[in-house]
């Protein structure tokens, strides 16, 4: 072999643990999915492959309730999370001097702590009898019989709060190259705070807002747990239904449909946002650029 | 070939092997037998260990080995002693270590996760698993599990109180052998209602609105509230099922119904997040030992009886290990250890007396040891044929959200 054809090809050697690992954890899990979404039948009797189309068009009609509500759900939580983490990612960039990484870290110490019991520790702090409730009772913010827990309102609230981070980290990372040099010059030129913020801050900013928004979006869509323990069914997401289609009812062929819909959806989403906020912001590109 | 197509052979299968013939007419005239509670529970002391024809030569009957050195029992959440005290004692005296596996929290969950095993004729290592009785069915209808050999059981068939002996899925106990049975009624929180909850339409009270949570377990559910509708559900049509369904759906949708739930509705109602519910007996008697308001209370218009069975699934590794274990279970001495723990209603004749000595107010709690004014009000949800299970299931699972 000519040490040209080694050269050429090292590329894709080095490529080949990568795509390997994609092709047997991703390609064929997926084609399987797909497959099995296509089959007829029952529990009992077992399932038939049989090009039955039909399991998505009745998935849609079924469930678009849950579809429209997960990605309602969905994006006001990660209107929440802007809201909530642009402030922050914005005081530990530009004040957190020499508390910036303690104040990092404070930011995913939860992820220290499992998923599942964060979102359990969450149940007995909204809980009907606790100190939230009671206390929010007595000022007369809620109602003699209102109430926390198993509502709308606390489901999209502990979507914010698991997610919270994946919005919080890229905001920090792309407020955190912005060159204070470019602040001064705006000041320089009689800029008010306000209008160096908007003109110079915020746009420097965008890919962070772009990436956190995806990052906090695409997995909350797709969450079962945070409506599972602290909604009702009157909440339950595409994810619940996912989850007690393949796990509870063994219905395997609709919860792969419902599963293919999903990903069909998102990756339309993830396209369209993209192509209205730029590549470059998506990858995160555009702040070095400048 | 369609899968109704495969159901149909299957029965054809059935039918025409003589002796399971035999044993289907049977199951037929016991189905017939039963069309009340009691009288099925009741029907006192039609012994049965000689329904099988022994030593018939049935090529699906366990057969005798060695006693192995590990046995795999997969079992529900806290259904035996905290110590696991019954299983070390069985290692004594059988030198047989048991893989305790706590896998089982639904019925249908569990079928879905070992449904392609099975059918392979492969057990997954399994060699005991517990279902409840309409799971039980299902999995003898699809031949999914061994057949005892009665020598290897003798004393389980003795022991097994009377009215547990002829249930209609399973007439001569030949493939399934009670764990624990137990009600499915209404829970509530003394301190928090207006009254002593008496009728299922409490349930239904606005007073109690976002207060109430059911099961998930579609019959005890699905059960409870047709009986309070004036249905029997040991009678009841697919369409009176479906109307209590609706009523449940609408108390969902309305926020009457916090929320369905399989074992952890005993954290809401311990933190008062919910009031009035349905839930299992064993689970309050346990409950109500840490807090004195919560009580079971079986409802007027009748409670759900249910039980959960002992299988040997096919394939499984050590199949005369596993029957050895059940026969173990069923010493009164060693049945009354896991009843005091688990309080549910004990299916082993001669416990009572021991419990009496040791922890009389165990044995007399009806919920453990129920008399026959307790059973009056019970109901077994009646065998579902399988195309309207489907029916009824599909549409609870939508009312549930799944």
């Amino acid at each position: 072999m000519s040490a040209r054809i080694r050269k050429a090809g090292l590329p894709y050697l080095l490529l080949l643990p990568g795509l390997g690992w994609l092709a047997v954890f991703f390609l064929i899990p997926l084609g399987y999915t797909a497959f099995e979404s296509l089959k007829a039948g029952t529990l009992d009797t077992g399932f038939i492959f049989d090009w039955q189309f039909s399991n998505y068009t009745d998935a849609i009609s079924d469930y678009n309730e849950q579809f429209l509500r997960s990605f309602e759900y969905a994006a006001l939580a990660t209107i929440a999370g802007l809201l909530i983490g642009y402030p922050l990612a914005y005081f530990i960039a530009f004040r957190g001097g020499k508390w910036r990484n303690a104040m990092l870290l404070a930011v995913i110490a939860p992820f220290f702590v499992t998923y599942l019991i964060r979102t359990l520790s969450w149940e007995t702090i909204l809980s009907d009898s606790g100190f939230v409730v009671d206390t929010l009772k007595s000022v007369g913010i809620l109602g003699e019989d209102g109430r926390l827990l198993d509502t709308t309102f606390s489901v999209i609230a502990g979507i914010t709060y698991n997610f919270l981070p994946f919005m919080i980290l890229p905001l920090y990372a792309s407020l955190e190259r912005v060159d204070h040099r470019l602040l001064e010059a705006g000041y320089d030129l009689y800029g008010r705070r306000r209008d160096v913020f908007l003109r110079v801050t915020l746009p420097l900013s965008m890919p962070g807002v772009v990436a956190g928004s995806l990052l906090m979006f695409i997995p909350a869509a797709g969450d079962f747990i945070n409506a599972e323990l602290l909604g009702t069914p009157n909440q339950y997401m595409i994810g619940n239904v996912i989850q007690s289609r393949y796990l509870e009812i063994g219905d395997y062929p609709t919860a792969a449909a419902l599963s293919f819909i999903l990903m069909a959806v998102m990756l339309a989403i993830v396209l369209i946002w993209a192509r209205i906020a730029g590549t470059e912001a998506l990858l995160g590109t555009e702040g070095e650029a400048r | 070939m369609t899968p109704n197509d495969d159901l149909e052979r299957r029965f054809e299968r059935m039918l025409h092997d003589p002796l399971t013939r035999r044993r289907l007419m049977k199951r037929g005239a016991a189905g017939a037998l039963s069309l009340s509670a009691l009288s099925y529970l009741a029907a006192c002391g039609t012994r049965t260990g000689g329904v099988i024809e022994s030593g018939s030569g049935d090529s699906d009957m366990i057969k005798k080995t060695k006693i192995s050195d590990s046995l795999w029992f997969s079992n529900w959440p806290l259904y035996i002693e905290e110590d696991r005290g019954t299983l070390k004692e069985f290692q004594e005296e059988y030198g047989t270590e048991i893989k305790y596996v706590e896998e089982i929290n639904d019925n249908t969950e569990f079928f879905g996760k070992v449904r392609q095993q099975y059918e392979r004729g492969d057990s997954g290592g399994r060699d005991i698993h517990v279902v409840t009785d309409w799971m039980a069915a299902r999995m003898i209808r699809l031949g999914y599990v061994q057949r005892f050999d009665p020598a290897a059981i003798t004393t389980a068939q003795q022991n097994l109180i009377d009215r547990l002996r002829t249930p209609p899925f399973d007439p001569g106990r030949d493939y399934s052998m009670p764990w624990q049975s137990g009600f499915g009624g209404i829970i509530y929180r003394k301190d928090k209602v207006k009254r002593e909850p008496k009728s299922v339409d409490d349930l239904f009270d606005p007073d109690y609105k976002g207060k109430v949570t059911m099961l998930t377990e579609m019959r005890d559910t699905v059960g409870v509230v047709a009986a309070g509708m004036g249905f029997d559900p040991e009678t009841a049509t697919k369409d009176e099922f479906l109307e209590a369904i609706a009523r449940i759906g609408e108390a969902s949708d309305s926020g009457q119904i916090r929320g369905f739930t399989g074992n952890e509705y005993t954290k809401d109602i311990t933190k008062g997040d919910s009031w009035v519910i349905i839930g299992w007996s064993g689970d309050a008697v346990q409950l109500e030992a840490d807090n004195p308001n919560i009580k079971f209370i079986s409802p007027e218009t009748g409670v759900h009886l249910w039980t959960d069975n002992m299988q040997i699934p096919v394939g499984a590794p050590h199949a005369y290990t596993a029957e050895k274990f059940i026969d173990f279970v069923y010493r009164p001495e060693v049945q009354a250890d896991i009843a005091e723990y688990v309080n549910y209603i004990c299916p082993v004749e001669g416990v009572q007396e021991i419990l009496a000595k040791r922890s009389p107010e165990l044995a007399n709690n009806q919920l453990i040891f129920p008399d026959d004014a307790t059973l009056e009000k019970a109901f077994i949800f009646r065998q579902l044929r399988p195309e309207e299970e489907r029916e009824i299931d599909e549409a609870f699972q939508k009312v549930i959200g799944a």
